[in-house]
């Protein structure tokens, strides 16, 4: 699986030069893969079969069986290990991760050590929350870094028998204040909500909706286009405690203002370039929609009027708003 | 720009794949060979031209990828057994017609269905190996591989639906795990998954129109998909995408004349096969998916594959359906 990578035409001689380079270096890899897989079945659990397996993974990491046979190796190596070869094996998988931070395996590896470590498990796990940190500093939408965030943090909170919740909705709320189309960061803060709210741990719920009411206006008033906030405000709007915590009267001005919002956005973007934005038309429907399942204020020729304009607007789905409109029928 | 489907030259590219043993890729991507035969054959299936590669060569390869001591398949010989590459091995027997070999052989058969029950844990999930990463990928290659065999009960696969729903978000997108975030190929693996037990009917009609909905907003406008919001378009996910929409039958809510054609831009008008996006290096896993999505739409009468299990209608046919 490639991915990203530039085509590039290949000469006769560049075909020729690379073949050259290729064997010498096929025939160092196919003997060290052959040694060990040999070792392997002579159960060989040795300092040596130890260093072929880092020689094996140095040219593959990807390379799977060489991962469970290092595994198999430490389990069975026995009282030659101290904290030294601990440390060494997790600087191993980092300078690993630095190379290649889309590979499973290596984030595996480095999971199976944590959770085999017999030295302070929790300053172990603490140290990762900071390379996750850098990790999401250098990429902030890698898929890799944001699950290995929940198992540090689910780690961690197992050991100190603590939650870290209001530590990591500020963390996800400064990655959305740096770059407002981090939907990673936006789902994390609906688990998080999810789960403060769950385990009961937000004091003044009303004053907590509201300041969120807040943000996401703010949100849309900075980037309309992304649909990042968009998807995050669906969920605002159809999550039950939203309109439980607010009351009746509360959640129907949020939806009120949220739409008048929509159409204030939508009318400056026509103004300015001519266009609706069709996100604020999706949002005005979602929430059209709502209205209508609990009380009958929207008038059918607006809802369609709007489905009929996403039509035209959005034309990769137009297939989807013709639905909604066959069922308004 | 390429605006047609250079059927003949995906063939050259595809048989080209197995003369590679000069080059150090063709070494260093063992780990992933029995993928790549079930991706190379199946793009071959697609554009009926199975008869590409050698059946009698290849059956005796995957056959030399099974792992006696733990019953699963490995993806190339004396490599430790996975879920992944137990249901590639599966999958091409099957296309070849030679599942017999694994399913009239007792005592291979039900080593088999024990290293795939053995990975199951009491959550319902599945583990990829006995090193314990879990992934829904692996719960769909679990109830894929089982449905293949004929094999499949409630006790594996209650308690895996259970889990795969858990994985559902609340923007109707599916993680590879409850809590993670959405990811256009966990739609697949876990539509796919409900798919293959017939049980797509534990879904609500409104999560229906959210998951369909999701998924129809990963098509960027130049036409390609992509497979988290705000991420470029990739052609894997003409196949990740359009097969979920096609699962829960919804698949005009995305543009097809649009993604066909970002698809035809992908291919390497050289020689042969697709890449991620226009202009990369093609590989033989971007070149079965982009074949697979416009297949789904019906570009061109290629042969109609089966969205749920990713090979052709001809052969899933043959797979006696759960409930049995």
């Amino acid at each position: 699986m490639q991915h990203g990578i530039k085509r590039k035409q290949w000469t006769k001689e560049l075909l020729r030069h690379k073949r050259e380079e290729d064997k010498k270096k096929i025939e160092t890899y196919r003997a060290l893969v052959e040694q060990m897989l040999q070792f392997r079945d002579n159960n060989n659990y040795s300092v040596e079969a130890m260093r072929l397996t880092t020689k094996v993974l140095d040219i593959n990491p990807e390379f799977n069986t060489a991962w469970n046979y290092r595994r198999d190796i430490i389990t069975n190596i026995g009282n030659l290990i101290d904290e030294k070869f601990w440390q060494d094996e997790l600087k191993f998988t980092m300078i690993q991760l630095k190379r290649f931070p889309k590979v499973y395996w290596i984030w595996n590896h480095r999971v199976w050590i944590l959770n085999n470590i017999p030295i302070n498990q929790l300053k172990m796990w603490q140290g990762e929350l900071i390379v996750v940190n850098a990790l999401l500093e250098m990429d902030a939408r890698n898929f890799h870094g944001w699950h290995y965030r929940r198992v540090v943090i689910s780690n961690i909170e197992k050991l100190t028998k603590n939650s870290l919740n209001k530590q990591e909705f500020e963390y996800v709320t400064s990655k959305i204040n740096k770059n407002i189309s981090n939907y990673s960061a936006w789902h994390q803060r609906v688990q998080l909500i999810t789960n403060m709210l769950s385990n009961d741990q937000i004091a003044d719920k009303y004053d907590f909706m509201n300041k969120e009411i807040e943000y996401i206006t703010n949100a849309i008033f900075t980037d309309a286009e992304d649909q990042s906030v968009w998807f995050y405000i669906i969920w605002m709007i159809k999550f039950p405690i939203v309109k439980e915590l607010l009351g009746q009267d509360g959640y129907s001005k949020f939806l009120k203002e949220l739409r008048e919002n929509a159409e204030m956005i939508n009318m400056d973007e026509l103004e300015f370039s001519g266009k609706d934005n069709f996100w604020c038309l999706k949002i005005i429907l979602e929430i059209d929609m709502i209205q209508n399942s609990f009380d009958n204020l929207t008038d059918r020729s607006v809802f369609k009027g709007y489905l009929e304009k996403l039509i035209k607007l959005d034309p990769l789905r137009q297939n989807r708003y013709k639905y909604l409109l066959s069922k308004l029928s | 720009m390429v605006n047609a489907l250079l059927k003949e030259k995906h063939i050259k590219y595809l048989k080209s794949l197995d003369s590679q043993k000069e080059t150090l890729e063709y070494w260093l991507s063992e780990h992933l060979r029995l993928n790549g035969i079930y991706w190379g054959l199946t793009a071959l299936c697609i554009l009926d031209s199975k008869e590409t590669f050698q059946r009698e060569e290849v059956i005796q390869f995957v056959m030399s990828c099974w792992n006696n001591r733990t019953g699963g398949f490995g993806p190339f010989p004396k490599h430790d057994a996975h879920m992944l590459s137990t249901l590639s091995g599966l999958q091409i027997l099957l296309t070849y017609d030679a599942i017999n070999l694994i399913t009239e052989d007792s005592e291979k058969l039900d080593s088999v269905v024990q290293f795939i029950k053995g990975n199951q844990l009491p959550d319902g999930s599945f583990q990829g190996d006995r090193f314990g990463e879990v992934d829904a990928r692996f719960s769909y290659n679990a109830l894929s591989a089982l449905s293949i065999l004929g094999m499949l009960s409630p006790e594996v696969v209650d308690p895996a639906v259970e889990h795969i729903l858990k994985c559902l978000n609340f923007d109707g997108g599916f993680g590879l795990c409850p809590g993670a975030e959405s990811h256009a190929s966990m739609a697949f693996t876990c539509l796919g998954a409900l798919s293959i037990v017939n049980k797509l009917n534990l879904l609500t009609p409104e999560q229906i129109d959210t998951i369909a909905w999701w998924l129809c907003e990963r098509q960027v406008p130049e036409g390609g998909l992509n497979g988290r919001p705000s991420k470029l378009p990739d052609v894997c996910y003409s196949f990740w995408v359009v097969s979920s929409l096609a699962i829960i039958d919804r698949l005009d809510w995305i543009d097809s004349d649009k993604l066909a054609n970002f698809i035809l831009e992908s291919q390497d008008e050289i020689k042969g096969g697709i890449a991620d996006r226009p202009g990369n290096e093609v590989d033989v896993f971007h070149t079965v998916f982009g074949l697979a999505g416009l297949s789904l739409i019906g570009y061109d009468n290629l042969v109609e594959i089966d969205p749920t299990y990713c090979m052709t209608y001809e052969l899933t046919s043959k797979i006696h359906k759960y409930p049995y």
